[in-house]
């Protein structure tokens, strides 16, 4: 191979490897930033109902209604008591879905599902 | 007794249609209405947190008497708040009458019993006062803010008759 023609290839290399690089510097999607969501108590609903975090992602339940209330996921979180105008806050890491009830009222039922990516 | 209470207690809550559409039901005497079917639920679930025997009827006479006071509450800060005057009147008068017959009955009961008779109750109370509360008092009442308390707390009733069903096919199935 001629000086020029190793140069020539040499020089292609280096551009597919800018190329790559801008490339692969653009590609990952950075993780989202953390985020509250509120959910709200009222009417003897959660609302929203089905909701869909990040994991680091924080959700507050306030509670409107003229009762207390729980949000309770069997095996999993437990607000206790949350009073009338009181509220309370959980950051949730782990993905999967936390189907969850008011064990005060068991009729009312809601689910949180943690969801990487998206 | 019990056939009696209940049968007592629809005679209460039902207005005749006639009565209904010729004169409705004014804002005082929703008042006192809503005042008065908490107080009868807060009484009969105290009783029921007290001396059932199984914990399930424990627990929703304690939430009966907790979310009857909620309501209360709230129906007192908002007739305070309009200056409304609670008037008592015959639907009241018998949901009261009725409350007591009601406890009366249940002091005479024990253990498995007493828990049939309260969540028996429970449910045909919580069905009448929902009917109540749709065919007569939300479609009765003028002032805006009573119009809305009663809709806000109407799914509170939906449920407690919901929660109420399932206990007492509990205890039918523990027979």
């Amino acid at each position: 191979m001629t000086t020029a023609g190793a140069r020539t290839i040499r020089a292609g290399v280096m551009v597919l490897g800018l190329l790559l690089l801008s490339c692969s510097r653009s590609a990952p999607v950075p993780p989202p930033q953390p985020q509250t969501h509120t959910i709200v108590i009222e009417g003897m609903r959660f609302e929203p109902a089905d909701l869909t975090v990040h994991p680091g992602d924080t959700v507050v339940w306030m509670n409107k209604d003229l009762f207390a209330h729980t949000a309770t996921a069997e095996g999993g979180f437990d607000s206790r008591q949350i009073d009338p105008g009181g509220s309370w806050r959980l950051t949730l890491q782990t993905p999967g879905d936390l189907p969850y009830i008011c064990a005060l009222h068991p009729t009312m039922k809601a689910i949180v599902r943690v969801r990487t990516g998206g | 007794m019990k056939v009696m209470y209940v049968a007592g207690l629809m005679a209460a809550l039902t207005i005749p249609a006639a009565a209904a559409s010729a004169q409705a039901v004014t804002d005082p005497q929703i008042a006192a209405i809503v005042v008065t079917a908490n107080q009868v639920d807060i009484d009969a679930g105290k009783l029921a947190a007290a001396h059932a025997n199984n914990p399930e009827v424990k627990k929703f006479g304690e939430l009966m008497a907790a979310d009857h006071a909620g309501v209360n509450k709230s129906a007192t800060e908002l007739v305070t708040k309009l200056k409304v005057t609670p008037e008592e009147n015959a639907t009241s008068k018998a949901l009261k009458a009725g409350g007591e017959k009601n406890v009366a009955n249940l002091k005479s009961l024990k253990g498995a019993a007493f828990d049939k008779a309260y969540i028996d109750n429970e449910v045909a109370y919580h069905q009448q006062v929902l009917d109540a509360v749709d065919k007569t008092l939300i479609p009765s009442a003028s002032n805006a803010d009573l119009k809305a308390l009663l809709v806000k707390v109407r799914p509170a009733f939906v449920s407690h008759l919901e929660h109420a069903k399932h206990i007492q096919g509990t205890l039918a199935k523990g027979k």
